[in-house]
């Protein structure tokens, strides 16, 4: 267990890379055309670019996951247990880390886009679980069909991309202002009974599915 | 300890890849395992190695069950054949990044070893897989295999790709590592002539059953070929086990194989010579072209 730990660590360190990277393009998208923006303002919705991020990350990344490092560590003896404990693993340490920095950036910097913030954690917290839940059945879809899966692949990275345009866009044409985005987040503080439902649904079946396949799985590298 | 499979049946699409094999390897030995493309010897040893599901039997390691069992699997090591085009993503994978997992998983990994090896080899670890030829992914399964140092290791066609001097240099380092640790080998492979000499044992799979499991010389003294003018080859062969025969004009020759206490009537005008693993192994399994 120790070496699936420290593998599913590791993993875990590169993913969270490629996650901030992509927060760090939102962030710098958003930063154009926001003449007169406060380093305080823009500190305190950076978060949510995290949190964009690392949705998009674990609809992605979950997806070569189960394709690659799967069969990989199956092919070097692991147990198919394990495997699945150190994805969980790998999982709930990337939700994790992504909300804790989310809340220690909105307590450092105070204000109402972060009271907001922290207001919505839960909401927050249920919509990354549902994100990893769907990325995980989009790699057990890419394992058994292919071609659905890269339908709803391309389905999703257009959707992301379309997001970022209509923010830019936005951002760029000043529609963008600080009372847009307090109204914007402060939806997320409602935390409606079908999103707390749907999260724990969504993780069960996951966990499921992936065994279901797991159990199952014959190597190819 | 051994590791032993009993009755293990596979089935892909209705098709009976494995038919109730049931193997027993001992430990310190070097294993041949020969057969056809599509015989099953890639299917076998993922299932030795838990890394397939078998439809039917049984794997053990010294008693305790393969399957879902992380003591038995840490003692097994299948260096897969690297196949760079699959779709698993592995083309963008470095061979760095691969090795670093093996030496995470494996316990007993001999990074010295590595280090010796990948200077050996002249192997640039920091390109991808999908820049890589087959002998250079050959090299990368070579090593996870050797320096894994995991007593029962699987090696599938590992000299596929590799030019005469790797596949020499292979050989040299396998018997090293063997006479060195005493770990058991299963070297499956297409190459026989060449690593006849290392094989201990064989097994030969047809048609996914096991049709021969001995001490390669054993077999390889069992055989022999008869040659002659055709009467005089089906007299001295009369009640013996022929196969392939070939017939040229009056002329014909036949591989044998001798049971304890049977020979060939040399007695006969027929000429009798030893054959090699590779024209046993035809014999046996060449029998369609043949007929």
């Amino acid at each position: 267990m120790k070496r699936n730990l420290r593998f599913w660590s590791r993993y875990t360190w590169e993913s969270a890379g490629a996650t901030l990277t992509c927060a760090a393009v939102l962030a710098v998208i958003s930063l154009f055309g926001a003449e007169g923006l406060d380093f305080g303002t823009f500190a305190m919705v950076v978060p949510y670019y995290l949190v964009l991020s690392s949705i998009f990350m674990m609809l992605m990344i979950n997806t070569g996951c189960q394709t690659l490092y799967v069969p990989l560590l199956l092919s070097m003896g692991e147990t198919r247990r394990n495997v699945l404990l150190g994805f969980h693993y790998y999982r709930a340490l990337i939700i994790a880390v992504t909300m804790a920095a989310c809340a220690v950036i909105w307590l450092l910097v105070p204000g109402e886009v972060s009271a907001i913030g922290l207001r919505s954690i839960p909401t927050i917290l249920c919509v990354l679980l549902i994100a990893a839940a769907v990325g995980s059945v989009m790699g057990t879809l890419f394992v058994k069909w292919r071609w659905l899966s890269m339908v709803i692949i391309i389905l999703i990275c257009g959707g992301a991309g379309g997001v970022v345009g209509f923010a830019g866009e936005a951002v760029a044409s000043g529609k963008m202002s600080l009372a847009k985005t307090v109204d914007i987040v402060s939806h997320l503080m409602e935390l409606p009974w079908w999103l707390l439902a749907a999260a724990p649904v969504s993780l069960g079946l996951d966990i499921l599915f992936q065994w279901l396949l797991l159990r199952r799985q014959e190597v190819k590298l | 300890m051994s590791l032993h499979c009993e009755n293990i049946v596979k089935t892909y699409s209705g098709k009976d890849v494995l038919q109730d094999v049931t193997l027993d390897l001992q430990p310190g030995k070097i294993y041949g395992l020969i057969g056809r493309n599509g015989a099953g010897k890639t299917t076998l040893l993922s299932i030795l190695s838990a890394q397939n599901p078998a439809g039917k039997g049984t794997v053990t390691l010294d008693g305790e069950p393969v399957w879902e069992h992380r003591k038995s699997l840490a003692k097994i090591c299948f260096s897969r054949e690297l196949n760079a085009n699959a779709e698993s993503g592995l083309a963008a994978m470095k061979a760095k990044e691969y090795l670093r997992i093996a030496s995470t998983y494996y316990e007993d990994w001999d990074k010295a070893l590595e280090e010796r090896l990948v200077k050996l080899f002249d192997l640039n670890v920091k390109k991808k897989f999908g820049k890589m030829n087959k002998g250079l992914l050959s090299m990368v399964t070579i090593i996870v295999a050797l320096c894994s140092k995991a007593p029962y290791t699987f090696l599938d066609e590992p000299v596929a790709g590799l030019d005469v001097v790797a596949r020499e240099r292979f050989y040299k380092l396998l018997l090293e590592e063997y006479s060195n640790s005493g770990r058991t080998f299963v070297v499956s492979t297409h190459i026989i002539e060449e690593a006849a000499d290392v094989l201990e044992e064989v097994i030969i799979l047809h048609e996914g059953k096991t049709l021969i499991n001995a001490d390669t010389q054993a077999f390889v003294d069992s055989a022999v070929h008869v040659s002659g003018k055709i009467e005089e080859v089906d007299a001295a062969t009369a009640g013996l086990e022929v196969h392939h025969p070939e017939t040229v004009g009056r002329s014909k020759g036949v591989t044998v194989f001798l049971r304890p206490g049977q020979r060939v009537d040399e007695s006969r005008d027929v000429s009798v010579q030893p054959v090699s693993l590779q024209r046993a192994f035809v014999a046996l399994c060449g029998e369609e072209e043949a007929k």
